[in-house]
């Protein structure tokens, strides 16, 4: 039955046209305003370490020495700290797992300083390449011995190390990091969170994930003279320093993320967390109440708002926008069946049941939107390609994916019986005799 | 013309009827809200910093240690003075939509956290920056040559300011300003002079009450007041002259770095700062656009259909003596009584679509004149789009009538 409706409907949209143009082309552009708007929404919603920033927290606490440089009141919770508070917490192995983490960006060269890479990458304390779950490729993560003894010792991704020695592997060459040499000990697959996370107070307005190229231990990069990208907040009485720069002992510039995996363990982390400044705040080191808390990853970046308010009102807008559409395909549709009334009163007679026909509607609505799929993929398309040569943000978040794809199909098939149910609907409840008189 | 026949007719079609109100329903929220988002990103977007933009360009450079800085200014100010077409060069921390330095709270009495007046922006000035930026002043004098001291840190110690007339009105509603005291932990300041306005460097970033709470500190050269510099020219000129500073800086100061990002015309950083509100201003017009078209289509496509199914009707009226007039009125009517029914609910939907958006963004309620507005836009949009197929009608001939009855 299904493929002889399929033929009526086929047959039915050559006869009118013009009005089943200007059916599937509305549903079209529905369907592609609101696909483009949902693409963007979707590439910047969702875990930003898929599989392990659920369980990542990271500490805050107000541990300024002095008063700096900026508003003595505390505006809002900061996560950076000093590298001494930073250790101590990770040192004190009361998470599952735990790192200190900055940004950095650092040239990094080979050994005979030829060639040259000018990368960002993470400097940590901790075992930060098992905490986010970064794909090792080659070699080892650090161990707590080098740590502790400052070995110089460097994680590359494939990218860099292609660009410095021309191979993947680059297990044991030497990498030039300011003024040391580094052993290169691990090389990982290129990575990046979805989405920014780290240092978010200091890096308002950058929403993508940025590519960490090198992982380095902190102490050892500090000790070659390669500071954090930013040098955070200085107290007072700290030397002048400028960005990049390594004299960062007064600063806080750091942060601690910690996993946790349990509710339980998020609050007793979230006690120890709270002693630990108060112990500070109590010693006279922390000049104001430290307000420590613990904010989870996806908590943290509402917080500082890491996806722009303009991406959820672009989805609400165009929301809106296909259900206009939507509403008047509807509109237009009933109009279209309603003139049938003729037809379907002399099916109605000949013994085809209610059910028949509004199913014989459903496949036609249903194709209709099948076509306005197909032609709100080209559409779509041009929309996100639009959004990529925008200056914004979050331009890169803009690609179409084989996700976007099958959301797209099913989609315009939803949107083809959503606007046929009611116009269907009503054509199955013709009485067959009163038509026939009609017709 | 008789409401009731039309109304009659229209019972028999509830559903397209209802269909069709409701897209005129939505159109009527949805409209009614982007145009308000619209209006509000523009002022935004007309934002007045005070300063007289097309003339200024800012230049920054970093990269020096603190005992250069004396040195660094005078060569940075003496070298760039020399440019051809350069009006004026003086110091500036930060200018209105350039990167925020000098945001801090700050309180009516010292030390104290209770009785705060709120973030401002400090911009730090050397000398002949008030004039260079062509602030006006409104209230009070200039700061004298002894006022400009050193600042190593946010502000000197003990400062004589200028506030912005917001920042006064705000810290000191109702009083004269000039005399009063504030203090930003433990530096003092005191106020000489009010400007009529200056916003601060990132205006919408505290709020829209605060974009003009700034103090115009005066400051000397060096300290903390070294590495940005206003350069002054007129419009016409000023992208070359910026162009021969940038150039010349490094001839000027071998040392240091000049921030790219940072050195621009005040016009680019304004452009910059506000690119995105742009961006969204365009696409809500564009989703209005769209939208109007999209509910016109459909009304077109309905009212042709109506017009195409009663033509056996039309033509018995005719027949009967109705005038084209008549049947041209009679489409017209319906359609207005449709969109009527449509923007009775849409105005409910518009306030409700304001609602929602109101506690997701910091967003105003939406004025009461944008529903007659959006009322009048509908109405029109309806009637223009009925004509076409009402117009149609009324070309049918009363001979219809007497064809197959």
């Amino acid at each position: 039955m299904f493929d002889y409706y399929l033929r009526l409907a086929l047959r039915r949209c050559r006869q009118n046209v013009p009005m089943v143009l200007l059916v599937v082309l509305t549903m079209a552009v529905g369907i592609a305003a609101c696909m483009t708007a949902m693409t963007i929404f979707r590439a910047l919603s969702g875990a930003p370490l898929p599989g392990v920033s659920p369980y990542l927290y990271v500490a805050t606490m107000d541990g300024r020495e002095a008063v700096d440089k900026d508003n003595p009141d505390y505006q809002r919770p900061d996560s950076l700290l000093m590298l001494a508070d930073a250790k101590a917490l990770v040192d004190a192995h009361r998470a599952a797992q735990q790192v200190a983490v900055a940004q950095s960006l650092a040239s990094l060269g080979n050994a005979d300083g030829k060639r040259s890479e000018q990368a960002y990458g993470l400097m940590a304390y901790g075992p930060a390449l098992q905490v986010f779950g970064v794909p090792l490729r080659y070699g080892r993560p650090w161990t707590e011995a080098e740590q502790s003894a400052n070995a110089p010792v460097v994680v590359i991704d494939t990218h860099v190390a292609q660009k410095l020695f021309g191979i993947d592997n680059a297990v044991g060459r030497s990498v030039t990091l300011g003024q040391r040499s580094f052993r290169v000990i691990g090389v990982f697959a290129p990575w990046s969170p979805r989405m920014q996370i780290f240092n978010l107070g200091q890096r308002a307005g950058n929403v993508m994930g940025q590519d960490e190229n090198f992982f380095v231990p902190a102490q050892a990069s500090l000790d070659a003279g390669v500071g954090p990208f930013t040098s955070g907040e200085c107290g007072k009485g700290a030397p002048v320093v400028s960005f990049q720069s390594a004299s960062v002992a007064q600063c806080r510039w750091i942060e601690a993320w910690v996993r946790l995996d349990t509710p339980a363990q998020v609050g007793d982390y979230g006690r120890f967390l709270a002693g630990y400044a108060h112990v500070q705040h109590d010693a006279g080191r922390f000049v104001y109440p430290p307000q420590a808390r613990l904010y989870g990853t996806q908590a943290w970046m509402t917080l500082n708002r890491v996806v722009p308010d303009d991406v959820h009102l672009n989805l609400m807008l165009a929301g809106g926008f296909l259900l206009l559409c939507l509403v008047n395909v509807a509109g237009l549709l009933a109009a279209r069946f309603l003139r049938r009334q003729g037809d379907v009163a002399i099916r109605r007679a000949l013994g085809a049941s209610r059910r028949d026909v509004f199913l014989q509607h459903l496949v036609e609505t249903g194709l209709l939107g099948l076509i306005g799929g197909v032609l709100a993929l080209p559409l779509t398309w041009l929309g996100l390609w639009i959004v990529r040569m925008q200056p914004v943000s979050y331009a890169d978040a803009a690609r179409f994916s084989p996700g976007v794809f099958a959301i797209l199909f099913a989609l315009s098939v939803a949107v083809g019986l959503l606007v046929g149910v009611l116009p269907a609907w009503r054509m199955c409840r013709q009485p067959p005799a009163l038509q026939i008189k009609l017709a | 013309m008789q409401i009731q026949p039309v109304l009659a007719a229209l019972r028999r079609h509830r559903l397209a009827t209802l269909l069709i109100a409701m897209e005129i329903a939505l159109a009527c929220a949805v409209l009614c809200n982007a145009c308000f988002l619209v209006v509000q990103r523009w002022k935004l977007i007309q934002t007045n910093s005070g300063v007289d933009e097309s003339s200024l360009a800012v230049l920054t450079v970093n990269g020096f240690e603190p005992n250069q800085v004396t040195d660094l200014n005078a060569r940075m100010l003496n070298g760039l003075r020399a440019l051809p077409g350069m009006q004026s060069v003086s110091l500036i921390n930060q200018v209105p939509f350039g990167p925020q330095v000098g945001a801090a709270g700050i309180s009516l009495d010292q030390g104290s956290f209770t009785n705060t007046i709120g973030v401002v922006d400090f911009v730090l000035a050397g000398p002949g920056t008030f004039q260079a930026l062509g602030l006006k002043l409104v209230e009070g004098s200039l700061p004298s040559a002894d006022d400009y001291l050193l600042a190593t840190n946010l502000a000197p110690p003990d400062a004589r300011v200028l506030v912005s007339r917001a920042l006064a009105d705000h810290a000191w509603p109702g009083q004269s300003p000039l005399g009063k005291e504030f203090w930003c932990d433990k530096l003092h300041f005191r106020v000489i002079g009010v400007v009529d306005h200056l916003a601060r460097a990132h205006p919408h970033d505290w709020g829209a009450q605060s974009v003009e709470w700034t103090v115009f500190t005066p400051a000397q050269p060096g300290g903390s007041l070294a590495g940005t510099y206003l350069l002054r020219a007129s419009p016409d000129e000023l992208p070359r002259v910026l162009r021969a500073a940038r150039d010349a800086v490094p001839k000027i100061a071998p040392d240091v770095v000049l921030d790219q990002e940072n050195s621009q015309t005040i016009d680019d950083l304004r452009t910059d700062y506000f690119k995105s509100d742009r961006i969204m201003i365009d696409l809500l017009i564009g989703v209005i656009v769209t939208m109007l078209g999209v509910t016109a289509l459909g009304i077109v496509g309905l009212a042709s259909f109506w017009v195409q199914q009663r033509r056996r009707q039309i033509g018995i009226r005719r027949a009967i003596g109705a005038t084209r007039g008549d049947i041209l009125r009679y489409f017209q009517t319906e359609n207005f009584l449709i969109v009527t029914f449509g923007i009775v609910l849409g105005m409910a939907l518009a306030y409700a679509l304001n609602l929602l958006l109101m506690t997701h963004y910091e967003l105003p309620r939406l004025p009461l004149y944008y529903l007659p507005i959006g009322a009048l836009v509908l109405w029109g949009l309806g009637q223009l789009a009925v004509l076409g197929p009402a117009l149609r009608a009324a070309a049918v001939p009363p001979v219809v009538a007497t064809r197959s009855v």
